[in-house]
């Protein structure tokens, strides 16, 4: 009877032990998948927004010291954090090297910094991208085993009425459909995201050697 | 040092969003096995309620097998309602009697004839006439006590309560006339039965008509009476063991029954199929032809059910077969 009420839910309690593995398994995967979804989302948009704001105030001023300054407000953006980076190291020299050593100095610091920041907005995106790729076939291996199994039984019956037949093979087909749950958010994230990490790095490329510029260009 | 800050502010942001997503996940689950309920209980509480058989003191049922079958039922205790004796209208037979104690609005949900419904079913030769498969079609008679009961299903178990008490009040009222009735009925029976030419045989049959009815009389056009339980039992587990069906597939199963009835011949092979009452559902009817077709041909009908033909009823649920 609760069984009944439950609906696709109720035929779980049926499942095998490597079905509700699968599933856990595939429970795992989408509440991970999710969490980085979430707090990528915030970063990412975030890194976007505070970047574009930064460099609107900094072609308006060109000072590096009062755009650094200004940069402070930005602390998650990723264009502020590479001009920081460069200006820190500008400030570190200060005049005890001469211009092309600075211009070497100030690049290497910029690119660094360039690169970290690369790296901390792809970090965790691959495991989407992992997600979207193995999900569904997580999901297959769990309903290819529940159908296993439920044949497995029929036989054991020997009945092959489709009373017999239909919930074994509707419990089985559950994984697929978790696997799918799992992976369809998974992808379409892993897309956006390399997206707009794109952008970003793009960003970061075109206006690092604008940056080492302001700062050696500074009176 | 600031950068190690960062890290840790960065994951305890990724942790917190890890929770977050587990919540969210655990209230989706429960979220769809709520509406899972929620769905499931719209399609139990249907809007039609259906109104449960009540039976009253010695029903007239037995006197239906007694007149095709040859045999005598032994006499319920009661006496009024034994008074039903001729075959389809055994009940009907004693209403009369109770009728002007009763007031209109009692005769309607008048169990009795409910009570019969199975009995005709599985019981009646078919062959006789076209009349007596209308009689057995149920659908009417629930169809008309279903708006009383959304209603007024108070009012039903009230009215069912003074009929009860009108008939025991009519029955200590007058025990002679009831007496009188029976014997009258009796006469009747026997009357009939010799002058269709049937052999007037003593057995015991229960009350309430079960199918334990006895043989029929070959030659006379007339199929069999009901067939013995066991035979009975037996068909209705082969034809189980061929009905392919998943009440899964149904998404209401209220209301699905297939009242069928099947003639079977004496070598066991499965003559006619007449469906009484189709179910809402292609899909069940269907599955209810499939497994009686497949079941054909039946085991060899008993000795003693002779070498004519029987008639068996069955009803058909997405919970099995009720015979």
């Amino acid at each position: 009877m609760v069984d009944s009420y439950l609906g696709i839910f109720g035929l779980l309690s049926d499942a095998g032990p490597v079905v509700l593995f699968v599933l856990s398994v595939l429970l795992s995967f989408s509440i991970v998948s999710w969490a980085i979804i979430a707090y990528k989302f915030t970063y990412v948009r975030k890194s976007l927004s505070e970047s574009r704001a930064f460099l609107d105030y900094f072609f308006e001023i060109y000072n590096v010291d009062k755009v650094f300054v200004e940069s402070e407000k930005y602390r998650k953006g990723s264009l502020p954090r590479v001009f920081r980076s460069g200006y820190v190291e500008y400030h570190a020299l200060g005049d005890k090297a001469d211009i092309r050593q600075l211009r070497v100095r100030i690049a290497r610091a910029v690119n660094r910094e360039a690169n970290a920041e690369s790296k901390r907005l792809s970090s965790l995106v691959p495991f989407l991208a992992t997600v979207g790729n193995t999900a569904p076939f997580i999901g297959l291996f769990g309903t290819v085993w529940g159908i296993m199994t439920s044949f497995h039984n029929i036989g054991k019956a020997q009945s092959s009425s489709l009373a017999a037949v239909a919930p074994g093979i509707s419990e089985a087909l559950i994984a697929t459909a978790a696997g799918l749950a799992a992976a369809i958010p998974a992808v379409m994230a892993y897309n956006y995201f390399t997206h707009q990490i794109g952008i970003i790095e793009r960003d970061l490329e075109e206006f690092s050697p604008e940056f080492v510029a302001a700062f050696i260009n500074e009176p | 040092m600031e950068k190690g800050q960062k890290r840790i502010d960065a994951e305890k942001n990724f942790s917190l969003w890890l929770v977050a997503a587990a919540l969210m996940h655990a209230v989706v689950i429960f979220l769809a096995i709520y509406l899972q309920i929620l769905d499931a209980n719209r399609i139990v509480k249907p809007k039609i309620v259906s109104v449960s058989i009540v039976s009253l003191p010695g029903s007239g049922g037995s006197f239906e097998v007694s007149a095709k079958g040859g045999r005598e039922s032994a006499p319920a205790p009661e006496a009024p309602h034994p008074a039903g004796s001729k075959k389809s209208v055994g009940v009907k037979e004693a209403l009369p009697e109770l009728a002007p104690v009763t007031p209109k609005k009692e005769a309607k949900p008048v169990t009795p004839k409910k009570e019969t419904k199975p009995v005709k079913i599985k019981e009646k030769v078919p062959e006789a006439a076209p009349a007596p498969p209308k009689k057995v079609a149920v659908a009417p008679l629930p169809a008309k006590a279903k708006p009383k009961a959304v209603d007024k299903p108070a009012d039903i178990t009230k009215t069912l309560e003074r009929l009860k008490q009108n008939v025991d009040k009519k029955m200590a009222s007058s025990p002679s006339t009831s007496a009188g009735s029976l014997n009258n009925a009796l006469a009747r029976l026997q009357q009939k039965v010799q002058s269709e030419g049937h052999p007037v045989s003593t057995g015991s049959g229960s009350g309430k008509g079960s199918s334990s009815g006895g043989r029929s009389g070959a030659g006379k056009g007339y199929g069999g009476g009901g067939p013995s339980a066991p035979y009975q039992a037996e068909i209705a587990s082969i034809i189980m063991q061929n009905w392919e069906f998943s009440k899964l597939l149904l998404k209401n199963s209220y209301g699905m029954e297939v009242y069928v009835r099947i003639n079977i011949l004496a070598n066991g092979t499965i003559n006619k199929i007449v469906f009484d009452k189709k179910a809402s559902s292609e899909y069940l009817n269907n599955s209810v032809k499939k497994a009686l077709e497949k079941s054909s041909p039946l085991p060899v009908l008993p000795k003693q059910e002779g070498t004519g033909d029987v008639w068996i009823g069955f009803v058909f649920t997405p919970e099995g077969i009720e015979k």
